[in-house]
């Protein structure tokens, strides 16, 4: 099924980008944590007029795409799934304010659509900004600077074994969808009435297989602690990267590059 | 249902992230209790299952739709409604870094709207009650069918109040409201439909899962520390948040009173140490007046919940520390007695 093995690729792509060796994945995972999160929070803080202010923010995905080499396309696919309902929230603020703004010539701009630009526009740097750091960290890291900021460890451990495994029900689940259509050849996905045993099928099965990895891990010491490995501390290059990134966020939400770089042209 | 960060203010986002956190940290607290180890990889399985099940689309008769599981009330009446929790917040991170199907800062908001409504408070207050006279067919059916729409209403009426709160769109509640519920009662019952096909085969062929999941051992009584810390990060958090927004503007009583004794509310001192001082200050302030510094002189009110919550954070962590000060140094006093 197109949607599984769309997952399954997506999740393998982004594994292996996050494998890279460039000076962004280099750094410290909690860097690229903070530094991501700060970077979400200041431009979703932007008033929904303030635009010019919001766009400067481009400077931060594009710089660590570039220093990343992270490939543009699959991030943009990405971006384009996230999209649709954003732009439904936007229009409808098109609708609902038809107050004029300023003029462009002889069409008045409304403040209606400013906002359904700032919208887009921080869906945008939002979505890129998590992409780019799944596509430079990978999830064991990041899990583990979770632990770092005291999320229970019971949590952690069911990110560490969810990720481990969904590759696996994955292929289960496209053999047991393949082998479905097979038999319905008409059919345009499982028919309603079919999916609680297609489900409770899978359920049993992984129940069963959830027993057989509790088993193994048994045989291999398991004593109730999944988790073993200590993350490496933070080195002197690791903090001035993240407090200059951090600082230079914070100055570019508190001043209007925009309007300095415009002055200039007047 | 999934929301994104841009449609979220940083107020309402940390509100809801500080509410989740508490609700992960008590359900943790609950598995360790009554959990055994045998438990944990069986929902990581379980995790994976949501995950994969997720994205099997299932046609639904006459309307030539498609719809999925979401897997909340399904996971619950499976594992018990604390793993079912922390099983729904995984894959929800994991939907949210991988597939932008969420945002980060919205996490907290979707993990509330998508598994506390279900998971921790349709579950125990709905699905239990009708199957505790003993498992038939049809009252595991009512339940799932009840309990699913219920729970996706809550979860649909959330995301109206916390994109209203935040002040990004500019529908109208009742639009909005009109807009959601509908669209979410549909696809709650067919959604309840299809988990009670599944709960009902999954009774059928071992019966022994869902009855085991009923049964939760006693619980310690007595307040906990941790539920109390819990607590109050959840309140310190809505208190500088959100009620920060309703803030005052007239003078405290200090202002009022050295208003009316020095005609002024603020002393302008001056001398080489104060300006200094003063100077230091302007630049680092972050928040100055609680709210964002913006270029044309009007704070925010996201500025000023920001400012409220960090305030409320730091405050946390600084009697955290001096706490944490005091008993390492009745250890050490201690130690060398």
């Amino acid at each position: 099924m197109s949607a599984l093995t769309d997952s399954m690729n997506t999740i393998h792509s982004l594994e292996e980008m996050a494998e890279a060796k460039t000076i962004i994945h280099r750094l410290h995972p909690m860097v690229k944590l903070v530094t991501t999160f700060l970077y979400i929070i200041l431009v979703v803080s932007f008033d929904p007029y303030n635009v010019t202010g919001l766009v400067v923010f481009l400077f931060y995905p594009v710089i660590l795409m570039a220093l990343a080499e992270i490939p543009y396309k699959p991030l943009l696919k990405r971006l384009l799934v996230a999209l649709p309902f954003s732009f439904f929230a936007g229009i409808s603020n098109i609708y609902f304010n038809q107050n004029a703004a300023f003029m462009v010539g002889n069409t008045p701009i409304t403040y209606g659509v400013i906002s359904f630009f700032s919208i887009m526009i921080k869906t945008v740097f939002t979505v890129m900004g998590v992409l780019i750091l799944i596509a430079t960290t990978p999830l064991p890291q990041i899990s583990y600077q979770l632990l770092v900021i005291k999320v229970p460890k019971i949590i952690v451990e069911q990110i560490m074994l969810t990720y481990r495994y969904i590759s696996v029900l994955l292929e289960q689940v496209s053999n047991m969808y393949t082998a479905y259509i097979l038999r319905a050849p008409d059919a345009k996905g499982i028919k309603m009435k079919d999916m609680g045993i297609f489900v409770g099928q899978l359920l049993l099965k992984s129940f069963d297989r959830a027993e057989n990895i509790y088993f193994a891990m048994k045989c291999r010491g398991y004593d109730g602690h999944y988790l073993y490995a200590k993350p490496d501390p933070m080195k002197k290059s690791d903090w001035i990267f993240m407090l200059s990134t951090c600082g230079m966020l914070i100055l570019l939400r508190f001043f209007n590059l925009s309007q300095f770089i415009g002055s200039f042209l007047q | 249902m999934h929301m994104a960060d841009a449609l979220l203010s940083p107020a309402v986002g940390g509100i809801m992230l500080a509410a989740s956190a508490g609700a992960i940290a008590y359900s943790a607290y609950k598995c360790k209790d009554d959990l055994d180890e045998k438990k944990i990889p069986l929902m990581g399985v379980m995790g994976a299952v949501i995950f994969a099940g997720q994205m099997i689309n299932f046609t639904i008769p006459g309307t030539g739709s498609s719809g999925h599981i979401g897997g909340g009330i399904l996971l619950a009446a499976l594992l018990g409604p604390f793993p079912a929790f922390l099983v729904i917040s995984t894959v929800l991170l994991i939907q949210a870094l991988f597939f932008a199907d969420g945002g980060l800062l919205a996490l907290g908001a979707n993990i509330w709207n998508m598994g506390f409504y279900a998971c921790l408070l349709v579950y125990p207050l709905i699905f239990k009650p009708i199957v505790k006279k003993g498992f038939t067919p049809r009252r595991i059916a009512v339940a799932a069918i009840l309990s699913v729409t219920i729970a996706l209403l809550g979860g649909a009426f959330s995301v109206v109040i916390e994109t209203l709160a935040s002040g990004i769109t500019e529908l109208p509640f009742t639009a909005f409201l009109g807009l959601m519920m509908p669209i979410h009662l549909a696809i709650g019952i067919v959604e309840g439909i299809v988990t009670a096909g599944v709960l009902v085969f999954v009774y059928k062929m071992r019966p022994e899962i869902l009855e085991s999941s009923l049964i939760n051992k006693k619980i310690s009584s007595g307040l906990s520390l941790k539920k109390v810390s819990v607590t109050l990060l959840i309140f310190a958090a809505l208190l500088g948040g959100g009620f920060s927004l309703f803030a005052s503007s007239n003078p405290d009583g200090l202002e009022w009173a050295m208003n009316g004794v020095a005609g002024t509310t603020q002393i302008i001192a001056t001398g080489g140490v104060h300006e200094n001082a003063a100077d230091v200050q302007k630049t680092t302030a972050v928040l100055p007046g609680y709210g964002f510094k913006s270029t044309d002189g009007q704070g925010s009110a996201a500025g000023k919940s920001v400012a409220g919550l960090l305030g409320g954070g730091l405050t946390l962590l600084l009697a955290g520390g001096t706490g944490y000060i005091i008993y390492a140094v009745k250890r050490k006093k201690e130690k060398s007695a």
